[in-house]
């Protein structure tokens, strides 16, 4: 008994300090390491799918943690740890190559956050072999290739097979105008706009619902660009001019925290590269 | 035989495992509330948690009811009581492994209905672009079952020579776990680029132990019951032959250590 009641004190006493430390624990090694896949596949044996879907998880919980240490309004100063996320998910497809999870979060986070387009491709190429009736994989690979491979052939491709899978002529039309460099950032908004419609999860909605916002305002800036050079005859030497002039009202904001700019040749840029903790101009 | 069968039934739901089982089952009820967190295949992770739970519950029953019957029986002097009756030997390791195979059927069974309702109910919440095809999570529990009782048929093999349970119990572990990787490793001795790696005498022993111990691998039909995938008629029809095989020849395995074996 007494036995007892010194084990429920210790208990007591001790509980609370460990779910303190187990919680501030740094993300980076919240996130973990994880051994190689070739070990997780034999060791998981008839359980693969469940431990793809194991690792998919822990990268999600890393990432909704990450997305929810930015209160509203303010700037997160860190992408996070992108190379720990793709491991885990390239592990996740390897030991469950139909998760569909992995490759939708890989898509989000190694395009937009990483830059890493060549991978993300791979990926769906390799996803595609597997979920061969997904019109979602093409449909991915196809924005990246028109949108920041500027790969405009291989686009149409991939858009035309999404459009075969779906029977969506939505996705056909996206073809034909994936041939031509024009309109981007109107497809991007278009892309966006599915893509945080489509989210379940509040974290990669939130993720998209951002760059939306930003590439809103890019639309804005470009509307404003042209409608100056219209009426003046010449592009505005500045942001500030298109500002200062009337055709931009309010001025733009960036919710990544950086500060819009025109490039000499009159395109739309940011200092934050759309992507938090960019260097800054 | 029959009555053999009967007992050892009687007395796993005596020992309260049923209950034991129903008491994990309750794990069912969080479910869909677990598979909602995903972001784009709630139906295909409820699945997946649902496959996965009967498939850890069946490994653990099979394990420690397969490797703990025999010997339990022998260390309270019980098989001495039965084998003075008219009753062989053959009947009574016959009698064990079928009244342990239906045991393991009849939770198939309940938890197949509990994982369909778990499904269903998730499925009903979010919606999955790819309609559930039941036939093949029907299969899948089924070839899942078969892969069980085989491995019951080994632990009851190894708890014929064995002393105590640790040889049944662990060995059998050993076994599920080798079957897991056999594939693997045989694939890849006999790939292109092991040729300079493994040496001919390493690539035989290998393909020795590959034929030995059992490939589970082509039970597993998790991947067509998630994802709706149909599975390969020839390959499932392969599947229970080699099932059919491997546990008879299990089976004789033990009937003849178990003739042999002095009980003292």
């Amino acid at each position: 008994m007494a036995l007892l009641v010194a084990g429920l004190l210790a208990y007591a006493a001790v509980i609370g300090p460990f779910t303190a430390y187990m919680r501030d624990k740094p993300m980076e090694e919240k996130l973990g390491y994880v051994p190689s896949v070739k070990v997780m596949k034999s060791v998981s044996v008839d359980q693969k799918e469940l431990a793809g879907a194991s690792l998919v998880f822990k990268v999600l919980m890393y990432y909704g943690t990450l997305m929810g240490q930015a209160p509203k309004g303010t700037i997160l100063k860190d992408p996070g740890d992108l190379q720990g996320m793709s491991r885990l998910l390239h592990g996740a497809v390897q030991l469950d190559p139909y998760n569909m999870d992995a490759y939708y979060f890989a898509q989000g986070i190694l395009t937009w956050d990483a830059h890493q387009y060549q991978v993300a491709n791979a990926l769906l190429d390799y996803g595609m072999k597997y979920r061969n009736w997904d019109w979602f994989l093409p449909f991915f690979a196809g924005f990246n290739n028109a949108y920041f491979l500027k790969d405009y052939k291989k686009a149409a491709h991939y858009y035309d097979l999404a459009g075969d899978l779906s029977g969506e002529p939505l996705y056909k039309s996206l073809a034909s105008r994936y041939m031509q460099e024009s309109g981007q950032t109107d497809l991007a908004i278009a892309y966006l706009s599915g893509m945080v419609k489509t989210a379940k999860n509040d974290a990669v909605r939130k993720s998209y619902q951002l760059r939306l916002q930003a590439f809103l305002e890019v639309s804005r800036i470009e509307k404003a660009r042209d409608r100056f050079a219209r009426e003046r005859g010449g592009m505005p030497a500045s942001l500030e001019d298109l500002v200062r002039s009337g055709y931009l009202k309010p001025a733009p904001v960036d919710p990544y925290g950086g500060t819009f700019y025109l490039e000499p040749d009159g395109k739309v840029a940011t200092t934050s590269k759309f992507a938090f903790g960019a260097k800054k101009k | 035989m029959l009555n053999m069968m009967r007992i050892t039934l009687k007395g796993v739901f005596r020992d309260r495992v049923f209950q034991g089982i129903m008491a994990l089952a309750v794990l069912f009820l969080f479910i869909p509330s677990a598979a909602s967190l995903s972001m784009r295949q709630v139906t295909e992770l409820s699945v997946t948690l649902s496959l996965s739970l009967i498939s850890f519950i069946l490994l653990l029953l099979s394990v420690f009811l397969g490797g703990t019957s025999l010997w339990r029986d022998i260390e309270r002097r019980y098989t001495f009581g039965v084998l003075s009756l008219p009753l062989s030997r053959s009947s009574y390791i016959l009698g064990r492994f079928l009244g342990l195979a239906l045991f393991l059927v009849l939770v198939s069974v309940v938890l197949g209905v509990a994982a369909c309702v778990a499904v269903n109910v998730a499925s009903s919440l979010y919606p999955a672009d790819r309609p559930v095809v039941w036939s093949f999570v029907a299969l899948a529990l089924v070839y899942a079952t078969l892969k069980y009782i085989l491995l019951v048929a080994v632990a009851l093999l190894l708890s014929t020579v064995s002393t105590s349970f640790f040889l049944p119990v662990f060995g059998t572990i050993c076994t599920f776990l080798a079957s897991g990787i056999s594939q693997q490793v045989y694939e890849y001795v006999h790939s292109a680029a092991a040729v300079q790696t493994v040496s001919p005498l390493f690539r035989q022993v290998v393909t020795a132990v590959y034929y030995l111990i059992p490939n589970l691998a082509g039970f597993d039909l998790k991947i067509n019951a998630i994802y709706s995938v149909a599975p390969n008629p020839r390959g499932l029809a392969l599947t229970a032959c080699y099932f059919l095989a491997y546990t008879a020849i299990l089976l004789a395995g033990s009937i003849f250590l178990f003739n042999r074996r002095e009980m003292k």
